[in-house]
């Protein structure tokens, strides 16, 4: 570690005297990007005891700082001799600086991390392999192999979930009620179309049954994930042809536009910032199961309770949903106090006094060790019978997404929302689709 | 655009009077009507969607996306009483602080060191500065975005991170072309006899300088200030490249750290605390706009 | 390019330069020439430090990057054109940020314009309320770029909002903007039009300066508002004009803070904010293409400075410095 940390510093004395920053940039990657870096300390250090400071970033809003700052707290309180210093921003402000700070030397010791940026970060040597402080710093007994195998990139685990969520359907009970519709009760897609128009219909066009489902590439995944594909593959290659997203979106076609039987995208645009289903505009939505939290809190008072239901089926008996980590915590490759670094990972990980301070504000936790400390109520409670209940549905987690699947995923709303306003036909939207593929698999 | 013609007719109306009172009485009555009604509502306009932001502060959370209108259904001053809590342990008016006084030295610093640059382009021959001007120039045409990296690594290097040095320095190194450009544009309208005269009598470039051009290029000068000040204020990108330490945010980062799209968004705290923002700058224009109409010294002297 | 301006800034000195008087006869031009060349050097000191300490290094390393494939985590590979070439022959979002681009610069900028010079004219008019005024007019530029802003010009947009309401008036019915792919581009320049609050103050500045005695003397000579507009105020208010003219159309090219916030940084809806600036960024930080990003920011560095030049060139004959125009 000394040596890497004499070369860096050596590095950017001479990257600073040459007035032209090609010599920066290969100070900033040489020393990040290189493997060893990690490798090198070997089994893990163990922690020495001394006074340390550690770095810690995370995203989210007021409400989960305040509950970061709790248990930060508690952490200190238990390791007197560790201080943390933590930072916080919204999500892609977190993003756009730990780029910056990816690019210009000096990520956070302790982060928290998204699962589409996993591989980005850990095959570029960013990460440490937090592997060796398995068992030690960093307790298992709370963890499934299945848990711990989600932050696995190449042979190195980068990351431990810290908790999980599953894709599902929330519905509005009140607004079906008023429309005088069951509950989904289960089916095709083509069943869950027309339960929306149905729901469209009763409510005399106040109440969208919900929004057009192929604009989520979600969606698009668990069908094919029902075939015994995935979206993309561990070598990045996808897993569909032109063809099936042509059939895809064609699909969607009937909830789309003014005339469709989902709630147009022109209305989606008008109550921005602000959701469809949080406003009361649609009666379902396809989404991860932990964002009841948030749409309740747009719905507002008048609003209790929510309905959360399985998608609609692909193929009977299909395991087309996983569990996706929700968030991640991992440590920089960087760091000088991996031990101290590791003790303050499990503690956000594993401490059933951390999951008693935040419920299931970043998900479902994924330790049991963790969820010995809360009580499950209201939501919560629904939330984890929602996942118990689709237990049989839920199948092996696939492969860490692709560096760049951020920018098609967004890519793939986009397009969405362009079939949405009718400024682009299938056709057109598939081939667009698929150079912004070639570009970022081959960048 | 009625105004145009209107503008004129004032001095002319004054003069003649005496002449003829009462039809031209009447006539420069009408006109400052016409040119009062025609502002007021062109305010009204302009200040429409402010008055919005207002009343929405007023509204719950929940409103939002489901009210469009003016008029909050279940009016509530939670949303202020949620903004004065502060954000994790952070008080409010920390976050107030810590812009004012980025702002403030940010301020001082533009001003001094453009209008030396200014000066120096605008009034002093010497080799090179031509060069220097289009390089000046030059630095205003490229998307910053693309510097950010090199300069935070920069930065970085010099242990500045966490630091306000990030934000102040390039300040005071008179970097924003804009206010540079700005101060020459107005150096260029001020007529060379006013500076010749005193360089004439001896005085250096230093004394010129400093009794004789920071005085009449005033309005500039506030100018410059105003927007420096406001434009510091609402500064976002800086801030968050270069601090860590919530308790160091200025006000720009801190308004969006009630919305969190990947869990939940009170958008009633977040419209509460842009209103809130906005008050001490508005007060900063209001105070400081008189003196955009003090600098007319010129005038007398100009023959 | 601006050198041409900075030439006639050494013709002009050279020509106003003071006559021999009686304090300089006894120092020899040689001499003055070196104190004229120690007080500019002394007077631009902070903005060389800062120029080549800050910004040369860094711009002339996005023009290196504009050859190179960087992801920001690996080293910059060298790949020549292919970035360049890839934005002209195979990228039809950069092809439709252009256009949108163009559009709102070119549409944007002379509304926004003569809406800071009426303004700024009417205010100038009377002092009367004139702070009240100014200070209204001035607020919508004070805002910050939060997410505020979106909530607000959404509001006033939709269907049944104010905008809306009032255009029925006069039997225009839109029903929302907002989600109306062709009216967001003009409903961003209307959102650029609302804060130009910048350009009216530098205008008002400006005002300020002309002499009251020459409309007086037009007044003598019987000139009406439109003459006097045109042969006094315009002239004495050129080199204004002329900066808020170059300083409004770079900033145009660069519109980013009110896409990103109104987009929440997709520069949708349907590609329609996705100005140049704000794609470029998202290429750049999104994406993860720093060497693309680069190159677009050394187009439109290429396209604005041949506007700047042209404008610098024209300014010759329509802007009038006092200085050199006794």
């Amino acid at each position: 570690m000394v040596n890497v940390h004499k070369r860096r510093r050596f590095m950017a004395v001479v990257a600073l005297t040459a007035a032209s920053g090609i010599a920066l940039s290969a100070c900033s990657s040489g020393s990040d990007a290189d493997p060893s870096a990690s490798g090198s300390s070997g089994g893990g250090e163990a922690a020495s005891g001394e006074d340390v400071t550690l770095d810690f970033a995370f995203w989210g809003n007021d409400v989960r700082a305040d509950m970061y700052t709790q248990s930060i707290d508690l952490f200190m309180e238990e390791y007197p001799n560790i201080t943390v210093n933590s930072t916080f921003l919204d999500y892609p402000a977190f993003w756009e600086k730990r780029q910056t700070e990816a690019a210009g030397g000096g990520l956070p010791d302790v982060m928290q991390f998204d699962y589409s940026y996993l591989r980005q970060y850990s095959e570029n040597g960013l990460l440490l392999d937090l592997a060796p402080y398995l068992g030690n710093e960093i307790a298992t007994d709370g963890l499934s192999e299945q848990i711990l195998g989600i932050g696995v990139v190449g042979d190195q685990t980068t990351g431990i979930a810290t908790s999980t969520n599953a894709w599902g359907m929330y519905t509005n009970p009140q607004l079906l009620e008023s429309a005088g519709v069951e509950e989904f009760g289960g089916g095709s897609w083509d069943d869950y179309k027309s339960w929306v128009a149905e729901v469209t219909e009763a409510s005399g066009g106040e109440v969208f049954g919900g929004t057009d489902y192929t604009g989520r590439i979600q969606n698009f995944e668990v069908q094919l994930r029902a075939e015994g594909k995935n979206l993309f593959n561990e070598d990045g290659t996808p897993g569909f042809d032109e063809a099936r997203l042509a059939e895809f979106w064609e699909s969607g076609a009937d909830m789309r536009g003014e005339d469709g039987s989902g709630i147009s995208q022109q209305k989606l645009e008008e109550i921005y910032p602000v959701s469809g289903f949080g406003s009361a505009l649609t009666a379902s939505e396809l989404t991860w199961d932990n964002f009841g939290a948030g749409y309740l809190g747009e719905l507002g008072e008048s609003y209790t309770e929510l309905g959360l239901v399985a998608p609609p089926v692909t193929v009977e008996g299909a395991k087309d949903l996983y569990l996706k980590p929700s968030m991640l915590h991992s440590v920089s490759a960087s760091t000088e106090h991996p031990a101290e670094a590791a003790m303050l990972v499990d503690f956000l990980v594993n401490s059933p006094e951390v999951g008693a301070i935040f419920g299931t504000n970043r998900g479902l936790p994924a330790s049991t060790t963790m969820q010995e400390g809360m009580t499950f109520e209201g939501l919560d409670a629904q939330i984890r019978d929602y996942e118990e209940s689709v237990a049989d549905r839920l199948g092996d987690a696939p492969p860490v997404p692709l560096v760049g699947y951020g920018t098609l995923e967004e890519k793939f709303r986009v397009l969405g929302t362009e079939l949405g306003f009718g400024t682009v036909t299938v056709e057109d939207a598939v081939s667009q689709f698929f150079s912004e593929m070639d570009v970022v698999l081959n960048s | 655009m009625t105004g145009r013609g209107d503008v004129w007719v004032k001095h002319d109306s004054d003069q003649e009077r005496v002449v003829q009172p009462r039809p031209y009485w009447n006539r420069k009555r009408v006109t400052t009507l016409i040119w009062f009604v025609a502002l007021a509502i062109l305010t009204a306009i302009v200040i429409y969607p402010l008055i919005w932001l207002l009343f929405a502060t007023f509204k719950p959370s929940s409103e939002f996306g489901q009210n469009q209108g003016l008029i909050p259904d279940q009016p509530t001053i939670d949303n202020y009483i949620k903004v004065m809590d502060g954000i994790a342990g952070v008080p409010m008016w920390r976050f107030f602080a810590n812009s004012a006084i980025i702002a403030i030295a940010a301020t001082v610093g533009t001003v001094l060191s453009s209008a030396m640059a200014a000066y120096a382009f605008a009034r002093i021959r010497f080799k090179g500065v031509g060069i220097f001007f289009t390089a000046m120039i030059g630095t205003l045409l490229l998307p910053f975005h693309v510097v950010i990296i090199p300069q935070y690594i920069m930065f970085n290097k010099l242990d500045m991170i966490d630091t306000y040095w990030p934000l102040l320095l390039p300040k005071f190194l008179a970097t924003e072309a804009f206010f540079v450009f700005l101060m020459v544009q107005f150096m260029r309208g001020i007529p060379r006899e006013m500076d010749e005269a005193a360089r004439v009598d001896g005085a250096g470039h230093v004394r010129t300088f400093g009794s004789i051009m920071l005085p009449l290029i005033q309005p500039a000068l506030v100018t410059s200030a105003i927007f420096s000040f406001i434009w510091t204020w609402n500064d976002f990108l800086a801030p968050l490249m270069y601090i860590t330490s919530p308790e160091k945010y200025p006000l720009p980062i801190a308004l969006r750290l009630y919305n969190d799209q990947t869990s939940t968004s009170d958008y009633g705290a977040t419209v509460a605390a842009s209103f809130l923002a906005l008050v001490p700058i508005l007060l900063f224009f209001l105070v400081f706009q008189r003196f955009l109409v003090a600098g007319v010294a010129t005038q007398g002297l100009k023959g | 390019m601006v050198t041409s301006t900075a030439h006639r800034v050494d013709e002009d000195t050279r020509q106003k330069a003071p006559a021999p008087h009686h304090a300089e006869v006894a120092v020899s031009q040689k001499q003055r020439h070196w104190r004229e060349s120690l007080a500019g050097y002394g007077f631009l000191a902070p903005w060389l430090v800062g120029f080549f300490g800050l910004t040369l290094g860094p711009m002339l390393y996005s023009l290196y990057l504009s050859f190179t494939r960087y992801n920001l985590f690996q080293p910059p590979q060298w790949i020549g054109f292919d970035n360049y070439i890839r934005l002209f022959t195979d990228d039809p979002n950069f092809t439709q940020s252009v256009k949108i681009t163009l559009i709102y610069v070119l549409v944007g900028t002379p509304i926004k314009l003569a809406a800071a010079l009426g303004v700024a004219m009417l205010l100038n008019y009377r002092d009367r309320g004139a702070g009240f005024f100014r200070s209204s007019f001035y607020a919508p530029s004070l805002i910050g770029a939060s997410v505020s802003v979106a909530i607000v010009w959404r509001a006033m947009f939709s269907a049944d909002g104010p905008v809306d309401n009032t255009l029925s008036i006069f039997g225009i019915t839109i029903g929302g903007w907002v989600g109306n792919v062709a009216l967001v581009v003009p409903m961003m320049i209307l959102l650029a039009v609302w804060q130009f609050g910048a350009p009216m103050v530098i205008f008002l500045a400006g005002l300020k300066q002309v002499p009251r005695e020459l409309y007086e003397a037009a007044d003598m000579d019987g000139a009406g508002p439109v003459k006097k507009f045109r042969s006094i105020t315009l002239p004495m208010l050129s080199s204004v004009v002329f900066f808020n003219l170059l300083l409004e159309l770079i900033g145009a090219f660069q519109v980013f803070s009110s896409a990103y916030i109104i987009s929440n940084g997709t520069g949708g809806p349907a590609g329609m904010t996705n100005f140049y600036t704000l794609y470029l960024y998202k290429r750049a930080f999104s994406d993860g293409q720093m060497g693309y990003a680069s190159a677009m920011a050394w187009v439109l560095l290429i396209v604005v400075a041949i506007i700047a030049f042209v404008l610098f060139r024209t300014s010759k004959s329509w802007v009038h410095y006092q200085g050199e125009n006794r």
